[in-house]
């Protein structure tokens, strides 16, 4: 089954040419979404490689966070959302009829802008997902939820107080706590809303090296506003603005050498 | 000019609130005083009158030209009231010596030391009843008295009344107050909550209209609640019931006429608005942060309520069962149609199989001041005895709402930091 | 164009269906049932008081026999204990509604609001008890005391605010420094009309509608005032504010911004209140007299239709005349007090609808 295709197609003429040949996790074709009367994207066609970081960057507003949302069909919890066109997650179209949401969900890991555990203790907050999946042997449990949290890097601070509310953590040991609940689950694609903005200075390094052991077993999708850190961490950059995918392509190349003009307008911070 | 007028209103609306706060205190300062009264030990007073009687009693009113006395109770129990015009009286005083006997059927006997003994005295009531206590009331100390007091508090507590009310304590219809209560939250949680979530969690007309039905019903009057009770429940249903299961007993019936289950059910359908109100406000103030986050991991709509939403609404419903529970025990009128009696032979639950009896009447705690206020042979003993039942009923209805109103705020505070 | 899908582990192919995914959404199912089963029995149980109420009166032909004059007489002394109490509920619990929301200091407001509710928690057996047992034999000597309060407590506020209420820049604890002052009030009117040359004026009855009115108005003040205070807090600040940055005093952004925006709320109190008013049965029952007298005398008493019910029902043999009256009456009382509250809800929800706009808009 494993084959391998250009990271960027035809299909996107703004496109900038990408020689590497990477794996696919994640396509969306003539993806299109309206809340309500207000169309918050307009015929989106990106591919996401696999494990690698793709950053999503752009004015805020522009509908990275809708992205987000539709590639793991969170939007469909939002009453007067509509989408239409394609996505693809693996080889399961996400919004076809027989596709199983939460099982999708299950794959499709998400992490938010703002920290958010559950009410629980930190060990149930990571057991949460587990729990779902039907594992209820107590081993098994702790065995999955120590791994997650080394993952995570956040074992070390709370090994001790695994039975303390979630509540009870730092700002930034509540974002490595959602990232261990999020990777517990094994997802293979992993999405991250704009997750370093609730962060200070030191919490952000310390999160931006996580990512990069993160991208070792996971495809990230990563939506941040910070341009320094979309530079720093990812590999592919996708540049939206209005709802419109206006360039994709590896980092370095697009923040070097832009194609567009809107993205060099963007990057060189004359607007945004 | 204008200033001025606004000032003067801005005082008429502060001194409206100032006047019901202050309202409001007086009344439980009063109940308080009023409640806990009849169960302090009464001094003995003798009175000796002008044409030389002279008599021993308990004075329970003092009016412009008048003293009502309680002298010692022969015959049966409200008979020895005595008026005596305050001109009659040459002297008043309270000898320490003086005996107040209180009889097992509330009957009570005044006497002194060097008269007749306590025994003798006791003796010497036409129909002899075994002595609850002997007192040298006047004798008293502050802490003695108030020991007298803690065990008169115990009496009332927990012993049952005799003579119809009038004495005796309270003990059944505290239990019938507590088990129809119980009774009434088993049905109405599961029925509340499950409209607060489906109120929660569908969208359309369906939800529309339920909304505005449990709104609007809400104002409905509990009297018509009992009016329904009656004739569905206990005329409708309970006579079928009888028909069909119980037809060898008819036509004494057995669940046709009121009894605990249909006041329980009564009262359910009386409080659901109270749960289904409270618990939607619980779940509406779960940030949608920690849905999104659930269902991002991977859980149906169904699993992330029953295995986030819910555990985190928990205080809400709590606060809903209390206040369910608070509305319920103070709710009197529907239950004289559903089965409440002043008198009940039994108790709903006792030691005899199947334990509880849901088609027996009972008695109740808010009946009772009713009852013993308006409906006594002896008002002058019935009302302070009214009023010790409305205090236990107020304390116990005040103490649920504060732990609701508590247990709200705290709610409150700790989704406040998950919230923006 | 055919484009490739893209490809990587089989883990997501779509033969592969995790086990028990589709289990767990049949469980959920199941839940599904058992919330739409609790909601339709809620929702017939609510549903069948006015179908059962109806039913009940059948045959129509019937309806001739049933005894209409006494009804007329218990409908009238529902109206006339409405009334008295409407007379004390409204004018206070707008009152303190208006100060709470806007006037009152924070930390006061905290404690107002729950004492309120307290308030309104205190079962009305008890209330009726205390009217019964304690206030009616001192109103039957009392009557002028209580008529010259009326007059002289808003009298004395109103001249005491003209006097000083310029003095005092801050009225968030009003209340309490004005309890001296309303309490003298009252000991100078009691001592005063205490005195044997006074005029009295003495009731018919000391179980009369005005103890009824008086009992019934504090127990339903609590509603008026927290769907009043509702109403009035979900004005958004920002259009208080914007009155006070024009120069406005408290006073005017009161009776400029917030009884405007609010007002149709402090409507829906005032009907809520009557509503409640109309129902309540136990200070009715007992401090009334339960005598069915007409007329329109406060000092007289009354039989209301909730006490009518109270007492009859239970002796009423089943489908006798009587039976089927009392259950016009409930009838009756039903379609009184759900007019009330429907209609305040509608006004409720709009003015919610609106306020919540406005919120978004500003």
């Amino acid at each position: 089954m494993l084959s391998t295709v250009p990271a960027s197609t035809s299909s996107s003429p703004a496109n900038a040419p990408i020689t590497r040949r990477v794996e696919l996790a994640l396509r969306t074709e003539a993806l299109s979404a309206w809340y309500g009367p207000r169309q918050a994207l307009d015929d989106i066609n990106l591919d996401v490689p696999a494990h690698r970081i793709t950053a999503l960057v752009g004015p805020s507003g522009c509908g990275k966070s809708s992205l987000l949302r539709c590639l793991n069909r969170l939007n469909d919890e939002i009453v007067d959302c509509r989408v239409s066109g394609r996505v693809l997650v693996g080889q399961i179209d996400a919004y076809a009829k027989d596709t199983i949401v939460h099982d999708l969900r299950r794959s499709v890991g998400m992490v938010f802008q703002r920290p958010n555990p559950f009410p629980l203790s930190v060990h149930d907050n990571v057991a949460y997902g587990l729990r779902l999946l039907g594992i209820k042997r107590r081993r098994e449990l702790d065995e999955r939820i120590e791994a997650a949290l080394k993952a995570a890097t956040l074992w070390d601070e709370v090994a001790s107080r695994l039975d303390d509310s979630a509540l009870s953590l730092s700002l930034g040991q509540q974002q490595r706590l959602v990232i261990a609940r999020a990777i517990a689950v094994e997802p293979e694609i992993l999405l991250l809303d704009e997750p370093g903005s609730a962060l200070d200075p030191a919490a952000t390094l310390r999160f931006e090296e996580l990512l990069h052991e993160l991208a070792r077993r996971h495809t990230i999708v990563l939506v941040t506003h910070n341009m320094q850190q979309a530079a720093r961490v990812s590999d592919f950059t996708a540049f939206l603005h209005q709802g419109r995918l206006i360039e994709f392509g590896d980092t370095d190349a697009l923040f070097t050498n832009p194609l567009q003009r809107q993205t060099e307008d963007f990057i060189t911070g004359r607007y945004g | 000019m204008k200033r001025r007028s606004g000032d003067a209103t801005t005082w008429l609306l502060g001194g409206a609130t100032g006047l019901c706060l202050a309202t409001l205190v007086a009344l439980l300062g009063f109940l308080s005083v009023a409640g806990l009264e009849p169960l302090w030990p009464a001094r003995v007073s003798e009175l000796q009158l002008r044409d030389g009687q002279v008599l021993l009693g308990e004075i329970v009113a003092v009016e412009d030209g008048s003293i009502a006395l309680r002298t010692s109770e022969i015959d049966r129990i409200g008979e020895a009231y005595r008026r005596i015009s305050k001109t009659d009286i040459v002297a008043r005083s309270q000898p320490t010596d003086a005996i107040a006997i209180t009889l097992i059927d509330g009957r009570q006997l005044f006497g002194r030391d060097r008269g007749p003994s306590a025994d003798a005295l006791s003796d010497s009531a036409s129909k002899p009843a075994a002595v609850l206590d002997t007192l040298h009331p006047n004798a008293l100390g502050f802490f003695s008295r108030s020991g007298v007091f803690l065990r008169n508090v115990g009496r009332f507590l927990g012993t049952s009344p005799s003579s119809s009310n009038l004495a005796g304590g309270v003990l059944p219809a505290l239990i019938g107050t507590v088990v129809l209560v119980l009774l009434m939250s088993i049905m109405v949680m599961p029925l509340g909550v499950a409209t607060a979530i489906y109120l929660h969690q569908r969208r359309g007309v369906g939800v529309r209209f339920v909304r505005s039905a449990i709104n609007t019903l809400a104002g409905v009057p509990s009297i018509v609640y009992g009016v329904l009770g009656l004739g569905l429940f206990v005329h409708g249903i309970g006579a079928g019931i009888d028909r069909w299961f119980y037809a060898d007993r008819l036509p004494v019936p057995t669940f046709g006429s009121g009894g605990l289950l249909w006041a329980a059910l009564t009262l359910a359908l009386l409080t659901v608005p109270v749960v289904v109100v409270s618990v939607e406000e619980g779940l509406a103030r779960i940030p949608a942060s920690l849905r999104d986050g659930s269902l991002a991991l991977g859980a149906t709509r169904d699993e992330t309520l029953w295995r986030l939403l819910l555990p985190a609404a928990r205080p809400a419903l709590l606060t809903g069962l209390i206040l369910a529970i608070a509305r319920a025990a103070g709710a009197v009128a529907p239950l004289m149609l559903v089965g409440v009696v002043k008198l009940a032979p039994a108790l709903p639950i006792d030691g005899s199989f199947p334990y509880l009896h849901p088609s027996r009447q009972f008695m109740h705690l808010g009946f009772a001041v009713y009852d013993t206020a308006l409906a006594s042979s002896d008002t002058i003993r019935g009302v302070p005895r009214a009023y010790a039942c409305a205090a236990l009923l107020v304390a116990v209805v005040i103490a649920l709402n504060l732990s609701a109103i508590l247990l709200r705020n705290r709610l409150r505070e700790r989704y406040r930091s998950l919230e923006n | 164009m055919p484009v490739d899908p893209p490809t990587c582990d089989p883990f997501l192919s779509p033969d592969f269906i995790r086990s028990g995914a589709r289990a767990r959404l049949r469980r959920g199912s199941l839940l599904a049932l058992l919330v739409n089963t609790g909601t339709m029995l809620v929702l017939a149980g609510l549903m069948a008081i006015p179908l059962f109420l109806v039913a009940r009166l059948l045959p129509w032909a019937a309806l001739s026999d049933l005894d209409w004059q006494g009804l007329c007489l218990l409908l009238g002394g529902t109206l006339r204990a409405a009334a008295c109490a409407v007379f004390v509920a409204v004018p206070l619990g707008l009152a303190v509604a208006m100060f709470t929301a806007h006037f009152c200091a924070p930390r006061l407001r905290a404690w107002i609001k729950p004492a309120l509710e307290i308030l309104d928690a205190v079962p009305t057996v008890v209330l009726g008890l205390i009217a019964v047992a304690t206030i009616a034999p001192w109103l039957k000597i009392h009557v002028a005391t209580v008529l010259s309060l009326i007059v002289l407590l808003p009298a004395v506020l109103l001249t005491a605010g003209m006097a000083f209420g310029a003095r005092i820049r801050n009225a968030g604890w009003l209340p309490l420094w004005l309890l001296p002052l309303l309490i003298a009030v009252v000991a100078v009117a009691v001592t005063i009309c205490a005195r044997h040359d006074a005029v009295a004026i003495v009731p018919s009855s000391p179980w009369n509608a005005a103890l009824v009115g008086l009992a019934l108005g504090f127990a339903s003040l609590p509603l008026v005032f927290s769907v009043a205070e509702d109403a009035l807090f979900l004005v958004p600040r920002a259009h208080t504010q914007a009155a006070f940055a024009l120069g406005a005093t408290r006073w005017q952004a009161l009776t400029s911004v917030l009884l405007p925006a609010a007002g149709s709320g402090l409507v829906a109190a005032t009907m809520l209140g009557v509503s409640r008013c109309l129902g309540e049965t136990m200070i009715v029952l007992m401090a009334s007299g339960n005598t069915p007298v007409g007329g329109f005398d406060p000092l007289i008493g009354l039989r209301s239709i909730s006490a009518g019910l109270a007492l009859g029902m239970p002796e009423a043999a089943p489908a006798s005349s009587a039976y089927r009256s009392l259950f016009l009456a409930a009838l009756i009382l039903l379609l009184l007090t759900l007019s009330l509250s429907a209609l305040a809800e509608i006004v409720r929800e709009r003015l919610r609808r609106r306020l919540r706009a406005g919120a978004h808009a500003a």
